[in-house]
């Protein structure tokens, strides 16, 4: 039975995981059932742009609007609803959210994406397993309790709440960037010193490149977490579409709070859906899984 | 005060909350394991159902849990019920996703040895795939914890259990000088749950995983 366990592994990844393995087990171990993950979940698409994905999810996401309005229209609303989408608020806290999550997105990949980096270079190397443990524990950290805290510390407003929405995104975008470095196979960046590249080639014109994939599933990470997390930017004094929610449910007022939770959801789907087709467009050609050497062929 | 001798001054709150919020998300986990196990074992034989599957949790995963909560109390009404819904729908996902590839990842060979000694569809679901199946089943389940901890937190706002309602209290009453320990407390005592949930799981682990799989 054990023979036939190892039997099994050897099956693309598992060479290049059966090296890293062996240095740093925890950090290592819950990542194998998270990581064939995706790939599994992709088979059905991101490969290639189908006009499946490119109708479903924005027709969907229309309908659900369009029907919220409607049904919005007809909705009776008393002062106290009124007043909590008067003068523009709608739209006002819509476009404090979008910049939120944009502005957000923007400094957790400035932060996360170099460190992680340099996270994998030799010398900062014994480091990782530290800031893995970090980000752990950096996931079983409330969101809300996190967000809180940084507005007791640097006060209410627009800044505590950036700053809380990017804390709460770096550490998972830079585990992932350093677990996507780090399952590069290591021959292909032997071969590259071994041709002669300096360090920095190496990681400009092979390393980086392997990664693109990776890095780009980071951003599309981030900014779904960040849409979320925004929405608890209001707690903080920072606006977003979390105000129409939670004036919504304080108040009691059903229309205000279904028109925030509809138009938080369809941003969250509509962020997510272009971030998926910027994943498939900005994919460098020779990672297609469908076989590296073809791709290469039809490229040149 | 300081924060000790807010939590001496509160503890039977604290504990209550704590042990509210334990127990939410202990429940809404063993709910969300039977259902996204029972879907992973419906759908995984095809491509097509599986994907589906995959795709529909993930759709609600990208939904931030204010909004589904929002969305939740016109339907529901508020307190334990949108809580509960909300908690359940949001752990589904990485235990779907896990219980698919792991069971989608179980060696053909391994089924067919177990087809050929006699074993009935159930037998060899029950004695032979899920076993093996097991360890990326038992890692979503703790993704996924720590994933309800957070937005159990949030489900306070609509009256729900546990530890959020501390970090709200210290919210809504910024400036005082309890504001700080209330924030800490909660936010502290759902770090410390998470950690004693993930100390669980790996000792679940090291029992429930058969020997000859484990790593």
């Amino acid at each position: 039975m054990t023979r036939h366990g190892d039997g099994r592994r050897p099956a693309g990844e598992h060479e290049v995981r059966g090296i890293a393995f062996s240095d740093p087990g925890e950090a290592v171990e819950p990542e194998p059932p998270e990581e064939p993950g995706p790939p599994a979940g992709e088979p059905a698409g991101p490969r290639r742009i189908t006009w499946q994905r490119l109708v479903v999810l924005p027709a969907v996401v229309a309908a659900v609007l369009l029907a919220t309005w409607l049904w919005f229209r007809g909705a009776e609303l008393d002062s106290i609803a009124e007043n909590s989408l008067a003068g523009g608020n709608v739209w006002l806290r819509l476009r404090q959210h979008i910049s939120l999550t944009v502005v957000s997105t923007f400094f957790v990949l400035i932060i996360a994406i170099p460190l992680g980096v340099l996270l994998t270079r030799r010398r900062l190397r014994p480091a990782a397993p530290l800031v893995m443990a970090l980000a752990n524990i950096g996931q079983a950290t409330p969101a809300i309790g996190l967000l809180a805290l940084l507005v007791i510390w640097l006060g209410i407003g627009t800044r505590a709440a950036l700053i809380g929405i990017v804390v709460y995104a770096v550490l998972p975008v830079l585990a992932n960037t350093v677990a996507g470095l780090r399952a590069i196979d290591p021959t292909l960046v032997e071969a590259a010193r071994g041709i002669g590249m300096s360090a920095a080639g190496v990681l400009r014109k092979v390393e980086l490149p392997l990664a693109v994939p990776l890095i780009l599933a980071g951003v599309r990470t981030a900014l779904v977490l960040n849409v979320g997390t925004a929405t608890l930017a209001y707690f903080g004094g920072g606006g977003g579409l979390g105000d129409l929610i939670a004036s919504g449910i304080t108040n009691q007022r059903m229309p205000v709070l279904v028109l925030g939770s509809v138009l938080t959801v369809a941003l969250a789907l509509l962020v997510d859906w272009l971030a998926s087709l910027a994943e498939v467009l900005l994919r460098p050609r020779g990672l297609d899984p469908a076989g590296p050497g073809g791709a290469r062929d039809g490229g040149a | 005060m300081t924060f000790w001798e807010y939590v001496g001054s509160r503890h039977e709150q604290l504990l209550a909350d704590t042990y509210q919020h334990a127990g939410a998300v202990f429940q809404c986990m063993v709910v969300a394991t039977l259902i996204g196990v029972a879907i992973g074992v419906l759908t995984y034989r095809s491509e097509w159902a599986g994907n589906l599957a995959v795709t529909a949790t993930a759709t609600v995963l990208t939904v931030p849990s204010l909004a589904l909560i929002g969305l939740l109390i016109p339907v529901t009404g508020l307190g334990v019920a949108p809580t509960v819904t909300a908690l359940v729908l949001y752990g589904l996902l990485p235990v779907v996703r896990n219980a698919i590839v792991g069971l989608r990842g179980v060696d053909p060979s391994l089924v067919d040895a177990a087809t050929g000694i006699g074993m009935s569809r159930v037998a060899r679901l029950f004695r032979v795939e899920l076993p093996l199946a097991w360890p990326p089943i038992l890692t979503g389940i703790r993704v996924a914890t720590q994933m309800l901890m957070g937005i159990a937190a949030i489900a306070a706002y609509a009256s729900g259990p546990g530890l959020g309602n501390e970090i709200f209290r210290g919210i809504s009453s910024l400036g005082s000088a309890n504001a700080l320990n209330q924030v800490l407390a909660g936010t502290l005592g759902i770090i410390v749950l998470a950690l004693l949930f993930d100390a669980a799981y790996v000792l679940i682990g090291r029992l429930t995983i058969p020997r000859g799989i484990r790593a």
